[in-house]
């Protein structure tokens, strides 16, 4: 093949390139206009800016129910994660491993959360607290956000299990590990890439769960999707942006931290 | 083997920090307290209002707590709690709801008069056969409008469909903004033979369009400010919390005059603290708390003995004069054809 041939532009390539190109565009102009968006001066929101102005972080950080409604939405986030982490892992497991008789009927009905609209989640529990009569303790904003977190940690790590060896574990076995040695030191290990891709995604639903928090919040408990909404209704201005711009901080924040912490490099397959 | 390997330590540690973080500071509210009256409020400037003020203030005299519901939807809620130990005592909405709410049984056809001393004190438009409760104060449904697009300040509901306006007027999502309900109604007033001649009122409104639609009136008041409309349906309220900030928008009174934004306030039947609830109803009638409420958000109040400042007093709504031009919906009669009306609207403002 000849040089000039070899510069020849490809056209199937910059289709290629243009369309990776595109998307990445789609996806990103939002969180760029959000961003715009929460440096615009002006007490409504508008496209183009017409200034730069940090007055609307110092609005949301200065505020009391945008401050108690993040730390809220955080604290509720870390115990689904942890919940969903435990819940979900074991599921999976005893799923693949239990020789459960309609293991596959138990799958579907372990997913079908996600099946269901959230917002008639949210009100079916709404109901069934306030009927049991234990009213709306944060502890059942927890089980609300759960029931559609495991979903993910149990696909995740499902995904995970499925292309297991195990062989690894039998001669872990043979080698004289005991069972519980076993699955600490070789089971778990390898299907952590499930576990923590599911974690992060429970996070993440948690942290912006709207439909389900909408009926189950407190007043004066409220999380920061709920006062969000609220507030937008009242009050459509740059606040919004920023809150919006500290959400996805925080969630990329998560995400780097667990990076350096456990290190989601290698679980980019999943 | 693997380099970072999860140790069943580890895990443990972590597993119980993370449970410790989530479960630290959590209110365990398990069971209502005494004596704690469950209200509905809105939040923005009112809310700030309220929380900052009126209702530390209200705690503080009748030795009760205020759990202060701010998180929409109400009316769901309401209905899907037990009717005897219903979720809020007091419920604030607009009319419209409140409508939906009697007929359902969730709220009283009728308060008590003896037990809420202030309602002989207020104009008889919060208490009309058109309110179920009380109004506690109004805001005025007009035209809000752009003082600096060189157009003439709108005389008449007519002066929305100006062909000049095309792209460049507001108005509601009908299904779900009482503004947008009460509009179309008024629409069959202008065009047609009263507000019940619907087939007016749809013809009216497809005249509208293009017209930009709005969920909430916050959204149009930004609408307004930002010139993306410079003509919208809104309430006096909307316009005026502007006052003072520059803002080249103003509000017009229609000739046809302007429709009642009602605040209304009612008990729950099933209410555990009815003596509480009716106090709440009676402290928020309170000339004092009245005044700072319309002064803070710019809504007309309904007792007759409030003495606004001169700002507020040339435009709210607080004399027998002024008030006779308030129009009051029949929302009973909407209620009963929303469906309908939801769908035929839908289909005239399709695209």
């Amino acid at each position: 093949m000849s040089a000039s041939a070899r510069r020849r532009p490809d056209p199937v390539r910059i289709a290629y390139l243009a369309v990776n190109g595109a998307i990445v565009f789609f996806l990103i102009a939002p969180i760029l206009i959000v961003g715009v968006f929460a440096v615009n001066p002006t007490p409504y929101i508008s496209f183009p800016p017409t200034g730069f102005s940090l007055r609307w972080f110092e609005k949301f950080f200065t505020s009391p129910d945008f401050m108690n409604s993040l730390w809220l939405s955080l604290r509720v986030a870390v115990a689904v994660l942890v919940l969903s982490v435990l819940i979900g892992a074991m599921c999976a497991l005893a799923l693949v491993r239990g020789n459960l008789p309609g293991s596959r009927f138990l799958t579907a009905f372990f997913m079908s959360p996600l099946m269901l609209p959230a917002i008639l989640t949210g009100l079916a529990l709404f109901q069934l607290y306030l009927l049991s009569g234990v009213g709306r303790p944060v502890w059942g904003l927890v089980m609300g956000h759960t029931l559609v977190a495991v979903p993910y940690v149990l696909r995740t790590t499902l995904a995970v299990l499925h292309n297991f060896d195990r062989r690894v574990e039998e001669a872990a076995a043979i080698l004289g590990a005991s069972p519980i040695r076993v699955f600490f030191e070789v089971t778990l290990p390898l299907i952590r890439p499930g576990v923590i891709a599911g974690g992060i995604f429970a996070f993440i639903v948690s942290f912006d769960q709207f439909p389900i928090s909408l009926f189950l919040v407190l007043p004066n408990s409220e999380t920061l999707p709920v006062v969000l909404f609220n507030y937008m209704k009242f009050d459509l201005d740059g606040a919004i942006a920023a809150a919006s711009m500290v959400s996805i901080v925080m969630a990329l924040s998560v995400v780097i931290i667990l990076e350096k912490l456990i290190g989601l490099k290698a679980y980019v397959k999943l | 083997m693997l380099r970072k390997s999860v140790t069943r330590r580890r895990l443990m540690k972590t597993g119980a920090g993370l449970a410790a973080m989530a479960a630290f500071g959590a209110p365990a509210i398990l069971h209502a307290q005494a004596r704690t009256l469950k209200i509905t409020t809105w939040g923005g400037k009112w809310g700030e209002i309220m929380k900052g003020e009126v209702l530390p203030a209200f705690e503080k005299e009748h030795g009760c707590t205020v759990q202060a519901d701010q998180a929409f939807p109400f009316v769901p809620k309401l209905q899907a709690s037990p009717r005897n130990d219903p979720i809020y005592d007091v419920l604030h909405t607009n009319s419209n709801e409140q409508w939906k709410c009697v007929v359902e049984g969730l709220v009283v056809d009728k308060l008590d008069a003896r037990a809420i001393p202030n309602l002989k004190d207020v104009y008889p438009y919060a208490v009309s056969d058109k309110i179920v409760g009380v109004s506690i104060f109004t805001s005025a449904i007009g035209l809000g409008y752009r003082t600096d697009k060189g157009l003439a300040k709108p005389t008449s509901w007519k002066d929305l469909a100006d062909p000049k306006l095309a792209g460049q007027r507001g108005g509601y999502l009908i299904p779900v903004n009482s503004l947008g309900q009460a509009h179309l109604m008024m629409l069959g007033k202008i065009y047609g033979k009263g507000f019940d001649d619907l087939d007016a009122a749809y013809k009216a409104l497809e005249a509208l369009k293009p017209i930009k639609l709005y969920d909430f009136t916050g959204q149009m008041e930004k609408a307004l400010l930002s010139a993306e409309v410079s003509v919208g349906v809104i309430h006096d309220s909307g316009i005026y919390r502007y006052d003072g900030t520059n803002q080249p928008v103003d509000f017009a009174i229609p000739s046809e005059g302007v429709i009642a934004l009602e605040q209304v306030l009612n008990i729950t039947p099933g209410t555990r603290v009815k003596e509480l609830a009716n106090a709440y109803i009676d402290y928020m009638l309170r000339p004092d708390v009245q005044k700072k409420l319309a002064e803070g958000v710019w809504y007309s109040p309904s007792n007759t003995k409030v003495k606004l400042d001169a700002k507020y007093d040339a435009r709210l709504f607080n004399t027998p004069e002024k008030v006779a031009k308030l129009i009051q919906m029949d929302w009973k009669w909407y209620n009963e054809r929303k469906d309908d009306i939801d769908l035929r609207v839908a289909r005239i403002l399709r695209g």
